[in-house]
């Protein structure tokens, strides 16, 4: 088994982005898949970038776009 | 709305951070690197054209590993002469072949190096610099500036009149983002540019006796709710900490913009003024890509950013200056005493959370609307407290200003099982059931009148089994003061000639990580008259009450800090607890009675111990 290398993009683990981490994942070429150093994590690259969308539900405002009188107005 | 002002800064830093440690992966290190320089070259040039196409001028702060490439000295020149960019100097850039083989070691950060260092490699990069281009420049920075190294350049170097001096709280959040691998503690300092104390970079000068000589501007302008409680690097006026954050889809990013556009909201709250800086190190537009982007979105979410910018200057909004410009025109404008405020509320989440900053030479205060207007961060400027940092010095590392609360770090109003957590709120009590205002989630609106700043709190309703109290908080910044004041006012209750009781209190405690500290050698205190009770901290968990007290206090003297409450409340009575191993904190606070339309005054004082 050869040593692990970065894979295509430098993809972080979700699930400990989840927690305020930010750790590289290395990409194992035997099984096909990206895994983390520091948790339990491993996934594919559609793995990957499907939970990267997931975890975005925590951004609710992030597509919102705030006009200029918005920042003090509460009603909506 | 009003004016915002702008710095926008490069650097040709010749081996950009992670480009040899994360994009490198698989190489032996090697930072001479033809293709690594040239690429670092490549994209600062990127950054000068995005900013100048869009109508920008820049300030360029060469790094000590440029001052040996002949092209981007002579890009400097060129930038300096066709754009007006300023050429200034950062400490931020230093590991190259030339810096490792003089000094050998592979350290990087200026702050941390022991101050017989500090003034040999300030010297070094300066007396390059002016080999460079026959001057020495207006503005330097870093990640930090510790007040010695910024007192040294200014004794050496007076022309240096403006600086990048901190990371606005970049302390153990980032750390733990950085799975315990980013040295930068940095927590406890201004979001906006002010005057550095020639005591603690940190604390805000009061007048010209601390002046340190410099103006300092922040590393970013930082989410002022999310960075609080998360990564700092994936909330600031930075495009690619957005993409780092995942607050994009479809290549749209409207955050950065609203992130932008609620600093230029502040205005209003700052006589007209606000701030915005950009600060983009070459490694965040890496060909290799950074984090999940690819190179294609890094580079489009510069030049989007570069582009709104533009465009606000285009409208009339927006103002870009050089470093050395900005500096200008703080200290023709502002003076000592002068807060920062900033009425902020979540962009990112849609929770309708609301905070209020303050910060002055006598402190730096956080208020929760959604905690009922408590304050839930206090750092004690006015303590100047001198903490040098560096090697030879007790905090190598931690370049923090200590807090007295600090609700994330230890716990604010929930706690686990026992104990008390960090906050300064009150409760309302009646007929044997109390309610925290912790609890009544409001809004706040800002005023000013003369020399106050004025938070006033949307009523709340607190319901008993038999009465419900509508009562209103207005919290008073005085200038100058070193005080905050809280009036609890009665609006109305249900039965108009109820007297309910009220405790005023803070939870507090000192540090600058989620760690507790030694409580030993705190003195906490009672005072009416002449009759003075005083009681050293032993974590015993005893409690004291002095009837019509004039204070309650407590010193701290590792942080050289005496806080105290004082109160002009009906039927007032001042206390003081202890705490306990397992809850290292100490409590003071006043109890009294209200009634309709009654106001319950309270005021926290800040003061140096000594």
């Amino acid at each position: 088994m050869a040593q692990s290398g970065k894979g295509r993009l430098n993809y972080r683990c979700p699930s400990c982005f989840m927690r305020d981490l930010d750790i590289d994942m290395f990409y194992d070429d035997d099984k096909g898949e990206y895994y983390c150093l520091r948790c339990q994590y491993t996934g594919t690259e559609a793995d990957v970038l499907e939970k990267n969308e997931t975890l975005r539900y925590r951004y609710r405002d992030m597509m919102k776009r705030y006009g200029e009188e918005d920042f003090e107005r509460f009603d909506d | 709305m009003d004016t915002m002002l702008l710095n926008v800064v490069h650097r040709p830093e010749m081996v950009p951070e992670y480009a040899e440690k994360v994009t490198g992966h698989g190489r032996t290190e090697d930072i001479t690197r033809e293709s690594l320089l040239r690429e670092s070259l490549d994209i600062f040039k990127t950054q000068q054209r995005l900013a100048h196409e869009n109508g920008l001028k820049t300030t360029i702060q060469m790094t000590y590993a440029s001052l040996f490439n002949e092209e981007a000295v002579r890009l400097a020149k060129t930038h300096h002469a066709q754009f007006g960019d300023e050429i200034g100097l950062t400490f931020l850039g230093l590991p190259c072949q030339e810096f490792r083989d003089k000094y050998e070691t592979q350290e990087f950060c200026i702050w941390m190096f022991c101050l017989e260092d500090k003034k040999a490699i300030v010297r070094d990069v300066f007396e390059k610099f002016h080999a460079c281009f026959g001057f020495y420049p207006e503005s330097t920075g870093s990640y930090y500036m510790d007040a010695a190294l910024i007192n040294y350049i200014k004794s050496a170097y007076p022309t240096v009149k403006c600086a990048v001096a901190t990371c606005w709280e970049e302390g153990p959040k980032a750390y733990h983002t950085c799975n315990n691998s980013w040295y930068t503690f940095l927590d406890g300092g201004p979001w906006a540019p002010w005057i550095p104390s020639t005591a603690n970079t940190h604390a805000p000068a009061a007048c010209e006796a601390e002046d340190s000589g410099i103006v300092a501007i922040p590393h970013l302008s930082r989410d002022l709710i999310a960075c609080y409680d998360g990564n700092g690097s994936n909330f600031g006026t930075h495009p690619q900490n957005i993409l780092r954050g995942m607050i994009y889809r479809d290549g749209q990013y409207p955050y950065l913009y609203n992130l932008i556009d609620q600093f230029r909201y502040q205005a209003r709250f700052n006589d007209g003024y606000a701030y915005n800086m950009m600060f983009v190190g070459p490694g965040w537009m890496n060909k290799m890509g950074r984090w999940e982007a690819p190179y294609e979105l890094l580079y489009q979410a510069y030049a989007d950013g570069c582009a709104y910018y533009g465009e606000l200057k285009k409208k009339g909004k927006l103002v870009d200056m050089t470093m050395g410009e900005f500096a200008e025109y703080y200290r023709d404008n502002k003076t000592y005493t002068q807060p920062e405020c900033a009425l902020w509320r979540d962009i990112l989440y849609g929770s309708q959370k609301q905070v209020f900053w303050y910060c002055d030479p006598y402190m730096r205060a956080c208020v929760n609307m959604d905690q009922g207007g408590a304050l839930v961060d206090l750092r004690p400027y006015a303590a100047k407290l001198k903490r040098p940092v560096g090697v030879g010095t007790s905090h190598v590392q931690d370049a923090s200003y200590p807090y007295l609360i600090q609700e994330k770090y230890r716990a604010g109003y929930f706690t686990h099982y026992a104990g008390e957590g960090t906050i300064r709120s009150a409760k309302i009590i009646h007929g044997g059931e109390e309610a925290d205002l912790c609890l009544c989630r409001t809004k706040a609106h800002f005023s000013r009148e003369g020399r106050d700043r004025i938070l006033t709190l949307d009523p709340v309703d607190i319901e008993f089994d038999d009465l419900t109290v509508t009562l209103q908080t207005v919290i008073t910044f005085e200038e100058g003061s070193s005080r905050i004041r809280y009036d609890r006012k009665i609006i109305e209750m249900s039965d108009p000639e109820a007297d309910v009781a009220v405790d005023e209190y803070m939870v507090a405690c000192y540090g600058t990580t989620e760690y507790p500290e030694d409580m030993t050698g705190l003195t906490l205190s009672l005072g009416r008259d002449d009759e003075n009770l005083e009681l050293d901290y032993a974590y015993r968990s005893r409690e004291r009450a002095m009837a019509s007290a004039d204070y309650a206090a407590c010193v701290l003297p590792p942080i050289g800090t005496r806080v105290s409450m004082t109160c002009t409340g009906r039927d007032k009575a001042g206390y003081f607890k202890e705490g306990y191993a397992f809850s290292p904190m100490f409590t003071l606070g006043y109890t009294g009675k209200l009634r309709q339309e009654e106001v319950f005054r309270t005021w926290l004082n800040l003061e140096k111990a000594d």
